[in-house]
């Protein structure tokens, strides 16, 4: 008990919370992106786990960078059935979603285990170390917590800037804006809400698979089947919580990635307290946000409802 | 069709529902394309394939249905799909372009405030405003008056001549007589897809001549009407005012129908015929006054209005029928409310399709088949469904709202047999329609709905196209609003 005291127990679970939260906020911006643009993509689990393992089969023989970039295009390359079955044939957006992400867990764990004979440990990379700011990550209690992060972390906290900026001071973010509120006022004014919503959604495979790519090479560094574990639908949450905005939702993601780590943390703590009974802290947390955020929250109009072109 | 616009002139463009109004309007911005012919814009030859195209050249068609997004403010409407936008939004600068030319033609345009929040006649001016500011050279504002009240009306009609005054040519298409005279300089009356009067002088011209000009030959087709005879009052409408927050609602309405009387309610859509409807089945909240059926009042309940015997022919079809259910569930659907088809509130198969059997055998709705889906039915079987769920006991006050809408002539005659028929049963009729011929054909008695009031009412062997013309278009003398 006397551990939940000292300041390092917080300063390790603060950092361990933004290493959590690293894979969920390049997800949740993404999928932002997508659902502003009014197209609720579900298979954003689907995306991360492609990217996942993709980036661990490419940057197992060459480098993590590349594995990284190339893990985010595995994830674009599924989000671009999305655009061919929903928003280009009109399929149903849940039921396609949904598909994805059952398509890319199965056929990822199926990949992973006709190519690896040892359980995955002939196929592994090395986590990354840390980027050591000077005098910023040396500060006493604030340095451990929010500067000892690999360069993921920072990559996601620098993307959040730019993709805010996109959302909110763009032409291109009025547009994703107006095609997920009003799709034939937009289309009236001249917007092609086709072309917009194909570029937000593939902008979210992108994102997805980079955060499945964060996820492998930044914190796990081996496969193992089902690997992202619901963080794509977790994502979901963070988004709806943030009430889709870009700021909110990175927020809303380290809220989760914190009561994540504590929950590990505590298992330290108060060892005779099962396991899963901890673990569901940051589940518990997010079903009151979630409630409380029935107040604010407002949800594009026109998300989830394909648009057809009249004409 | 020839028509021409001056430079710096309104012209209005005036036809009933269905003249082509729209769609010349359609043509001229670009949405559509005409089979044969050609434009000129300002001296240039002009074919516009798009929307878009007709903008770049600097026609603006502000639509009945506005085309500004809902979730963003006037501002950011100001530049999404504007041609020149740069690709960083300034919220700044378009805030401020909003408010100086708000300034400039003295409206009360707000930059940042949401299209959700903004009252309908605000969004209007905003898209005009935008259309304007993204250097609009020829303006067509398609029943911009519609949904205004009077004083909105006004502010419209200022706008417009400040529009004139710096030179911008506007075609206002209209069916609101009245406020053109105050509004235009030259009009061109459309009837069925033709021009009828083209650009003659507002000032020289006779309103009530161009009323009946826009109607055409009203005349009492050979309908074998059935004598009926009259009974007692059964429908009494007594001070009846319903508010509609997006139309026009209805505003003081009394008048009664007797047993097998047919009263035919007429006026252009739009003019609180769907608030009336609603009023007299019992589906909305009225602001004032009550409708009694058989001295029973069913004001706002749908419920009351079953029990006393209301039949609803629905104006529109997909809303009139649960297209997705069967037909047998269709058919039987006023008595989901009683215990008739139920035993233990479970529902009984076998007697539902049994007594779908009948009504369909008696309406005649082909296929004769309980387990098809409503939706297959063509249009004509889905009136005959909606007809047989209505009518399959003899209504006290049958309410039928355009009953041979879309029909072909044989499913027509039959639709107003039934009408016929319901009226010889001793029930009051109710005949809602745009469609004059349908009125005249049915109704014996005819009252004019003009914005929401009753601007004339007469026996049908007293009707002329003159007095119709005026009273819809707002002319008459008995019309409280025309001059307000």
């Amino acid at each position: 008990m006397s551990q939940l005291l000292e300041a390092t127990f917080w300063s390790a679970t603060v950092a361990g919370g933004l290493r959590l939260a690293t894979p969920l906020i390049y997800a949740s911006i993404g999928e932002t992106f997508a659902q502003r643009a009014g197209v609720l993509n579900l298979g954003l689990e689907g995306y991360m786990i492609i990217g996942a393992l993709t980036s661990l089969y490419v940057a197992d023989p060459t480098v993590a960078p590349l594995g990284f970039l190339v893990g985010g295009l595995a994830g674009m390359l599924l989000a671009a059935f999305m655009v061919l079955l929903s928003i280009r044939l009109y399929a149903n957006q849940v039921v396609v979603g949904f598909g994805l992400t059952i398509l890319g867990i199965g056929t990822t764990g199926y990949i992973f285990r006709v190519t690896t004979d040892v359980g995955g440990r002939d196929r592994q990379v090395s986590l990354p170390s840390e980027v050591d700011i000077p005098l910023l990550s040396d500060i006493p209690w604030l340095g451990d917590a929010l500067f000892g992060h690999s360069w993921y972390t920072w990559l996601a906290l620098g993307l959040v800037l730019v993709t805010g900026f996109i959302a909110s001071r763009t032409i291109f973010g009025l547009e994703v804006k107006a095609v997920g509120e009003d799709p034939d006022a937009a289309a009236a004014r001249g917007v092609d809400v086709v072309r917009v919503r194909t570029i937000a959604t593939l902008m979210s495979g992108f994102l997805g698979g980079l955060g499945g790519a964060a996820l492998m090479l930044g914190s796990v560094g081996r496969f193992q089947p089902w690997l992202t574990a619901n963080r794509g639908f977790i994502a979901l949450i963070v988004i709806i919580m943030a009430s889709w905005s870009i700021w909110g939702a990175a927020v809303g993601a380290f809220v989760f990635g914190f009561f994540e780590a504590l929950g590990f943390n505590l298992n330290n703590v108060f060892v005779d307290v099962p396991v899963e009974g901890l673990n569901a802290i940051p589940f518990f947390v997010a079903l009151l946000i979630l409630t409380a955020s029935a107040r604010w929250a407002r949800m594009p109009r026109g998300l989830g409802e394909n648009y057809v072109p009249t004409v | 069709m020839d028509f021409t616009l001056e430079e710096g002139e309104i012209h209005a463009l005036v036809g009933e529902n269905g003249a082509g109004k729209s769609t010349l309007a359609k043509i001229v911005a670009g949405s559509i394309h005409s089979d044969a012919g050609s434009m000129s814009l300002f001296g240039e030859p002009y074919q516009p394939v798009s929307r878009r195209e007709g903008a770049a050249a600097g026609v603006a068609h502000v639509r009945q249905q506005l085309s500004l997004v809902r979730g963003l403010t006037v501002a950011q409407n100001l530049q999404l799909g504007r041609p020149d936008a740069p690709a960083v939004f300034n919220a700044g600068a378009a805030r401020d372009e909003v408010e100086r030319w708000s300034d400039e033609f003295g409206l009360g345009v707000p930059a940042e405030t949401l299209i959700d929040d903004m009252a309908l006649a605000i969004r209007q001016q905003a898209e005009i405003l935008i259309a304007v500011a993204w250097g609009a050279r020829l303006l067509i504002l398609d029943e911009p008056s519609s949904a205004l009240g009077p004083i909105e009306t006004e502010a419209l009609i200022a706008l417009c001549h400040r529009l004139r005054s710096e030179g911008t040519p506007i075609i206002y298409i209209s069916h609101r007589l009245p406020e053109l005279t105050e509004l235009a300089d030259r009009l061109t009356v459309l009837r069925a897809g033709r021009v009828v009067v083209e650009g003659a002088d507002v000032r020289d011209a006779d309103l009530r001549e161009v009323a009946t000009l826009m109607i055409g030959d009203v005349s009492l087709l050979e309908v074998n009407r059935p004598e009926i005879q009259r009974g007692s009052t059964r429908l009494t409408v007594s001070d009846l005012s319903v508010s509609s927050p997006h139309g026009v609602g209805c505003h003081g309405l009394d008048f009664d129908v007797a047993a097998g009387e047919i009263l035919g309610v007429v006026g252009i859509a739009g003019n609180g015929q769907e608030s009336l409807a609603k009023a007299l089945t019992g589906q909305v909240k009225l602001a004032s006054g009550n409708v009694l059926v058989d001295d029973t009042d069913i004001s706002g309940s749908a419920g009351q209005a079953i029990t006393a015997g209301v039949a609803h022919i629905h104006e529109d079809r997909s809303n009139g029928l649960a297209a997705s259910f069967t037909v047998a569930d269709n058919a039987t659907a006023r008595h989901i409310g009683n215990r008739r088809f139920t035993r233990f509130g479970v529902r009984m198969g076998d007697k539902i399709a049994h007594h779908a059997r009948e009504l369909i055998e008696r309406f005649q709705v082909r296929p004769p088949e309980p387990a098809a889906m409503a939706s297959s039915l063509s249009g004509g079987n889905q009136q005959k469904l909606m007809a047989a769920r209505e009518l399959e006991q003899n209504p006290a006050v049958l309410v039928a709202h355009g009953p041979t809408k879309g029909l072909d002539p044989e499913a027509a005659k039959a639709m107003r047999d039934r009408c016929f028929a319901v009226a010889q049963a001793g029930g009051a009729v109710v005949v809602i329609s745009a469609d004059l011929d349908e009125v005249a054909d049915l109704a014996h008695r005819i009252i004019v709905l003009y914005r929401g009031v009753v601007t004339d009412a007469f026996p049908i062997e007293d009707m002329t196209p003159q007095r119709l013309g005026a009273a819809m278009a707002g002319l008459s003398e008995t019309s409280g609003v025309s001059g307000d």
